[in-house]
């Protein structure tokens, strides 16, 4: 047997231990450890799209397989960390101890790779707890009362979540007799209606729901992502909850379609509640790190719409499953390179303006002069967030509303389209701000190390919505889902 | 089905029954000559925190605590695989030679940045 399509992972592993080794080096290894860890997932990055779209491997009796959908989330993962790492080597050269950074950062990217591969709720599970227990600290890195009351909290309520996953599969567990996940689904859809598989289902949905941050489970991530550094924020609100949204769809997808239960009135208004609250509320928010906060809720929300068509229409399960893939992707991407931007502000711009009132949209004034570069990509971010065409973030969300119409949803697909209008007054305000307001202090230098992952997110916003290539992954990554739960 | 719950509720049985007798014979038998000592709390052979546990406890205890149930896990795994190492061949002593390298590393981690240092009552 050969373990070729496993090296990404094992790279991710040998690499988390090299790094915290790092501290035996003469100058502490800081710099060691930041380019190992770039170069460590920059090679996985690379093995995983050389791979692509595999055949469906198992591996380890059948509890891991490498397919279609691990893959295009793997890439996800690995790119966002990417992403966070090369922002890091900046962010750690004035804090001690900054191989911990990155040997949790790497530790929390294997655990989501492991979540996204394993076809068996134990490894799910495993990978779930390693990806949140390596970023419980990480939200306290540094040391401040805001970060260490960020971290607390997403303890707690990760150890909350966690216990209810771990009860609802127990449930599962009871009633299927098997943890692996294609099985559960033949197991239930002969035991149709039982209490107990409803009812653990509806434990793993709140379980996850607090990962995926959906109202109403939404509470803890706003303050987790506001006191964490931007950098952790940047993985958490684009990996982590990612990591959360695979997990979902690999159990409830599987869940939902064995049990053909009419879940969609709930999951409608799940969704619809998310993506309204998380919209309004990011609407009134001064602070643009609580704004990306609430607005990556409402985002949540729209990925959300994928799981009401498939509990509607299981015809149109493909189309909604690829756009909710789909804008998971785009999301990740626009989500980490506008927290990244704001690391830049913070570190470029208010230390000059008055330190300690980080993030306030006013510092964001006049950002056009004062670092050009950098208010040009967040400019292109934030548009793209808000879905103006031809970006990226406007292609996903037009597949999920397409995939809603298509289902007879017409409605949600409307309230859709007007949370996305509404998102767009704040989104467009910040590029307002950057550009017609008269900037405060003389242009400043833009840190090469923060505007590089930010350069690689605009890049791919722009480009990705137009490259074909990028819907077939997703589209193909949905029918191996589906093959997964039976139908197809 | 039945005989297997019986044997639960047979053991169920004892071992309620068990402490109860046990207590009983004892409270029958023994001298009873009570004093403070005797009436102190018995906490590990430490001396006894009194009424009020809400004090902070060093946080070094926890983090021993840590490092000692990673050694305990490995000398779980390593003791099956000392019996059974006979007929496993080379495969499983590279395997258990990568896992204890694991452990190794954090190890060695831990000591470099002193976790290991005691630092005292804090």
């Amino acid at each position: 047997m050969s373990y070729g399509l496993l090296i990404p992972e094992l790279i991710i592993a040998a690499s988390a231990l090299i790094v915290l080794l790092a501290v035996f080096m003469k100058d502490g290894g800081k710099k060691f450890a930041g380019y190992v860890s770039i170069v460590a997932l920059l090679v996985s990055l690379i093995l995983v799209l050389k791979d692509g779209l595999v055949t469906p491997t198992p591996y380890f009796n059948d509890t891991i397989v490498i397919d279609p959908l691990s893959q295009i989330f793997n890439m996800i993962f690995l790119l966002v960390s990417l992403l966070v790492v090369i922002g890091g080597i900046r962010y750690n050269e004035d804090k001690p101890h900054a191989e911990i950074f990155y040997s949790l950062l790497l530790f929390a990217t294997l655990g989501m790779m492991v979540v996204a591969i394993s076809n068996d709720l134990i490894p799910l599970f495993v990978g779930f707890e390693l990806a949140s227990l390596a970023t419980y600290p990480m939200a306290a890195f540094e040391r401040t009362k805001r970060g260490i009351e960020a971290s607390m909290k997403y303890f707690v309520i990760g150890a909350l979540s966690s216990s209810l996953l771990l009860f609802g599969m127990s449930y599962i567990y009871g009633v299927a007799g098997t943890t692996n996940i294609p099985q559960i689904a033949d197991a239930l859809s002969l035991n149709l209606m039982k209490p107990a598989s409803l009812l653990g289902l509806l434990f793993i949905v709140s379980g996850f729901g607090f990962k995926m941050a959906l109202v109403p489970f939404h509470m803890w991530a706003v303050d987790v992502y506001d006191g964490a550094p931007h950098l952790v924020t940047a993985l958490l609100s684009s990996a982590s909850k990612k990591m959360a949204f695979v997990a979902a769809f690999k159990i409830l997808v599987v869940g939902l379609i064995a049990l053909r239960f009419d879940w969609y009135i709930g999951l409608a208004l799940l969704a619809v509640l998310t993506m309204t609250l998380g919209n309004v509320v990011a609407a009134v928010q001064r602070s643009v790190k609580r704004m990306l906060a609430y607005s990556s809720v409402a985002h949540a929300g729209y990925i959300a719409i994928a799981f009401v068509v498939i509990s509607k229409s299981l015809a149109e399960a493909e189309i909604a499953l690829a756009g909710g893939i789909l804008h998971i992707f785009s999301h990740a991407l626009m989500n980490a390179g506008a927290f990244i931007v704001a690391a830049i502000i913070a570190a470029a711009v208010i230390s000059k303006v008055k330190p300690g009132e980080e993030d306030n949209l006013d510092n964001y004034a006049g950002l056009g002069k004062i670092a050009p570069v950098t208010a040009l990509m967040m400019a292109i971010l934030m548009l793209s967030l808000g879905g103006v065409p031809p970006m990226f973030g406007f292609w996903s969300k037009a597949v999920i509303f397409l995939s809603a119409i298509k289902a007879d949803l017409l409605w949600l697909a409307i309230i859709g389209v007007l949370n996305s209008a509404l998102s767009l007054y704040y989104y467009a305000r910040v590029v307002m701000y950057m550009y017609y307001r008269d900037p405060v202090i003389e242009r400043v230098n833009e840190p090469l190390m923060y505007v590089l992952p930010v350069a690689i997110a605009t890049m791919g916003v722009i480009l990705l919505g137009l490259y074909p290539p990028t819907y077939e992954w997703a589209f193909e990554a949905a029918r191996t889902l589906l093959m997964m739960g039976g139908i197809l | 089905m039945m005989s297997g719950y019986m044997e639960i509720a047979l053991i169920t049985i004892v071992g309620i029954l068990f402490p109860v007798i046990a207590f009983v014979a004892s409270w029958l038998l023994r001298p009873s000559h009570p004093n403070d000592e005797k009436f102190t709390i018995y906490e590990c052979g430490e001396i006894a925190l009194g009424g009020d546990s809400r004090k902070n406890i060093g946080i070094q205890f926890y983090l021993f605590a840590l490092i000692f149930v990673i050694f305990d896990v490995e000398a779980i795994f390593l003791y099956p695989w000392a019996v059974s190492f006979g007929g496993l061949g080379a495969f499983a002593f590279i395997e258990m030679m990568i896992f204890i390298g694991v452990l190794v590393a954090g190890y060695a981690y831990a000591w470099k940045i002193g976790a290991l240092e005691w630092v005292g009552d804090a």
